[in-house]
């Protein structure tokens, strides 16, 4: 044994080459990629899911593994979002740098207030999270939020770049707080509208714009629609003026479909996150996410 | 076995534990606790199986986990079994890990699961199946935990590769009869890799060489039709079959349209063992040389393959083959005799899923046994296993 050991030691001195280039940074979802490309384009940047997964739902991939042993930093979204899969890459990555509590491992949905907190989650609930709503990233002020905090974090990460991380925020800050208002003032008609969605995946998005979720496609979150509870939302319909049926990418859409044939109203996909679909910043996602509403206003 | 203790059916103190809150983020305060319940009825029983004919529970898991401090982590399961109207408390995992050292290098000591083959390090809990493939059965005892430690390390390379090396006490792979057994009885080295080809495929490989210096058996002073009556009463976790070395390769494949794993997945795995040198050698074996007058096999080997699709979120549906050859050489008077054994199955399942935390399992199995009694051919079982308090994060 003593000899492999020996051996062990040797070939790990020869793979452990001086990594004195950019960060090496790991984001759980694509927005928070988009993000990080924005504050720190020089980085090397891994995205673990795309827009057309569930992030609920990854599997901790050998793949994900050998990613999160050389981060730098892994930005994540949180409130347990990633409880299924990111804790075991956490601990089979041998990575001391992306502990929870160390600098390495940064939670978007700590750095604001979430929405739809709980003090207390029983599992009748279904797959509720007592930190709240994690898909914050339809948030315009605490994804902005968020970025401020992140810019910090990767100067407290890698000093001596530490004002370039703060210049390309301000550039990004400049931006977004410019888009903010054009983005509200072309979804103006949206507001009061009511939709039917499936699972609280645009909670931000809807409450940014004023929009009501009058139903939830799942009977409960994180169960798939039964066609009891679809029934019972086809009731809905008839009750209440809906615009529209609204699933994002990465969720089946026969549920959506069913009822929206017998309720004569319009299916609209949503991207649910960047990196799909020629969305290649978070300011083409925002744009993306309004025009198909926008297409079934008033119909 | 030291691992397991029996008491009555009286009150435990574990169960104090579960008055606990169930956290919803894990800290130091407040460490993770989830239980597991396991229960099922059964037609009949397998070769080597843990689970009993009838009503009965299987694994009934209590974990608790959560870091120390900033450099450990630990983590203690408890098992409860029910056999034959009593209650076994086993201790499934009790260990600490290291969170900060550095190199990519981790240590983890105490007791738990050894990585060799693809499913021996994940727990029973997550099985597609209501037992582990009868190779497992026959050479690790289902699944072999011990007390002892580990060293790996995970290179610094787009493709998964890690490099692992354990140490153990070996008792449940311990042969029976053994005049001297080493203290530290089983040396184990592994490699595993695994990547993806595009968004929609993933894989893993493995291989193992697990060397066990008190895995060689001489005689069994006992019938072998005594051997299933005596795994019931002692009910040891250790394997039935050791030898010198065991090896082990793996492949598992994953296939998710888009890598979407929420409506529809596919998991086919493989796995081969190969058990050398059961017997010990005649030079080893002087006073006993007039006993071996009938050889036995050189070597044990099993496999199984296994595919698991998942149709909906709430349904999934699963196949799998798997054999083992072993044997036992057995005392008669003044001489012995080489009796194999071996085991052929073919199993079905189909599984309901209400919600991640939650599966009802309906599996068939038929079995083909030779040279094993209390086997029976067909056996149909109905299986729930459901998970309460903190979410597991599951492994690949």
């Amino acid at each position: 044994m003593r000899t492999s050991f020996k051996r062990l030691f040797a070939c790990c001195a020869l793979l452990l080459a001086p990594n004195a280039w950019a960060l090496n940074l790991f984001a759980c979802e694509p927005e928070y990629a988009a993000l990080a490309q924005e504050l720190a384009p020089e980085a090397r940047i891994f995205s673990a899911t795309t827009a057309l997964q569930d992030p609920h739902q990854i599997q901790a991939r050998p793949s994900l593994i050998a990613q999160m042993r050389r981060a730098d930093l892994a930005i994540c979204a949180g409130a347990e979002l990633e409880v299924g899969w990111l804790p075991m890459l956490q601990m089979k990555a041998n990575n001391p740098k992306v502990r929870d509590g160390l600098p390495g491992m940064f939670y978007a949905a700590e750095q604001v207030d979430t929405l739809d907190r709980l003090d207390s989650v029983s599992r009748d609930m279904g797959d509720v999270h007592a930190e709240g709503n994690p898909h914050l990233h339809f948030s315009p002020q605490r994804l902005l939020r968020v970025a401020q905090v992140l810019t910090e974090r990767l100067a407290q990460l890698d000093p001596t770049n530490a004002e370039h991380y703060r210049a390309n925020f301000d550039d990004f800050s400049a931006r977004w707080l410019t888009a903010i208002p054009v983005w509200e003032a072309k979804a103006a008609p949206l507001h009061g509208q009511a939709v039917i969605a499936y699972h609280s995946s645009f909670r931000y998005l809807f409450d940014w714009l004023g929009v009501e979720q009058a139903g939830d496609l799942e009977p409960k979150p994180g169960l798939p629609p039964s066609t009891a509870h679809l029934a019972g939302l086809l009731a809905l319909t008839e009750q209440q003026t809906i615009m529209a049926v609204v699933h994002a990418g990465y969720q089946d859409r026969r549920g959506a479909q069913w009822l929206a044939q017998r309720a004569e109203l319009p299916v609209v996909r949503l991207p649910f996150s960047t990196g799909q679909e020629g969305i290649d910043s978070l300011f083409a996602l925002y744009d993306a996410v309004l025009e198909p509403l926008l297409a079934h206003v008033g119909e | 076995m030291s691992s397991t203790f029996r008491i009555h059916s009286t009150a435990i103190a574990v169960a104090a534990l579960m008055g606990t809150a169930f956290s919803a983020q894990a800290n130091l305060t407040n460490p993770e606790i989830s239980l597991v319940l396991d229960g099922h009825y059964q037609s009949g029983e397998r070769a080597l199986g843990e689970r009993e004919e009838g009503f009965a529970l299987g694994h009934t898991e209590l974990a608790i986990s959560a870091a120390v401090d900033d450099k450990f982590y630990g983590k203690l399961t408890t098992v409860l079994e029910s056999h034959e109207g009593e209650i076994e408390v086993g201790l499934e995992e009790a260990f600490i890990q290291t969170l900060a050292m550095p190199w990519a290098l981790s240590v983890r000591a105490g007791r738990f699961l050894s990585e060799i083959g693809y499913l021996n390090n994940q727990h029973l809990h997550s099985d597609a199946f209501v037992e582990r493939p009868a190779a497992y059965r026959a050479f690790l005892g289902g699944h072999y935990f011990d007390d002892g430690i580990r060293l790996n390390w995970i290179a610094p390379t787009d493709t998964y590769w890690e490099l692992g090396t354990e140490v153990f006490g070996g008792d449940p792979l311990q042969a029976e009869g053994l005049d001297h057994a080493e203290t530290v009885g089983v040396y184990h080295l592994y490699s595993k890799w695994g990547g993806d080809i595009g968004l929609a495929h993933s894989w893993q490989a493995g291989i193992s060489w697990l060397r066990n210096e008190n895995g060689q058996g001489g005689v069994h002073e006992e019938h072998a039709e005594d051997l299933l009556d005596d795994h019931d009463h002692d009910h040891s976790h250790g394997a039935e079959f050791t030898g010198r070395d065991l090896f082990n390769v793996s492949a598992v494949y994953k296939w998710a349209p888009g890598g979407n794993y929420k409506y529809n997945h596919l998991t086919i795995s493989a796995e081969y063992f190969y058990l050398d040198s059961p017997f010990a050698g005649e030079e080893h074996d002087h006073d006993h040389h007039a006993l071996a007058e009938e050889a036995g096999a050189d070597y044990f080997d099993g496999w199984y393959v296994s595919g698991v699709y998942q149709i909906s979120p709430s349904w999934s549906a699963g196949l799998r083959y798997g054999q083992m050859s072993a044997g036992l050489m057995e005392a008669h008077g003044d001489h012995s005799h080489y009796h194999p054994a071996d085991i052929k199955e073919t199993e079905a399942m189909l599984a309901w899923h209400p919600s991640h935390f939650s599966t009802v399992r309906l599996q068939y199995s038929h079995q083909d046994v030779h040279g094993l009694d209390h086997a029976d051919d067909h056996q149909f079982t109905l299986q729930y296993v459901m998970t309460l308090g903190a979410h597991d994060a599951h492994q690949f």
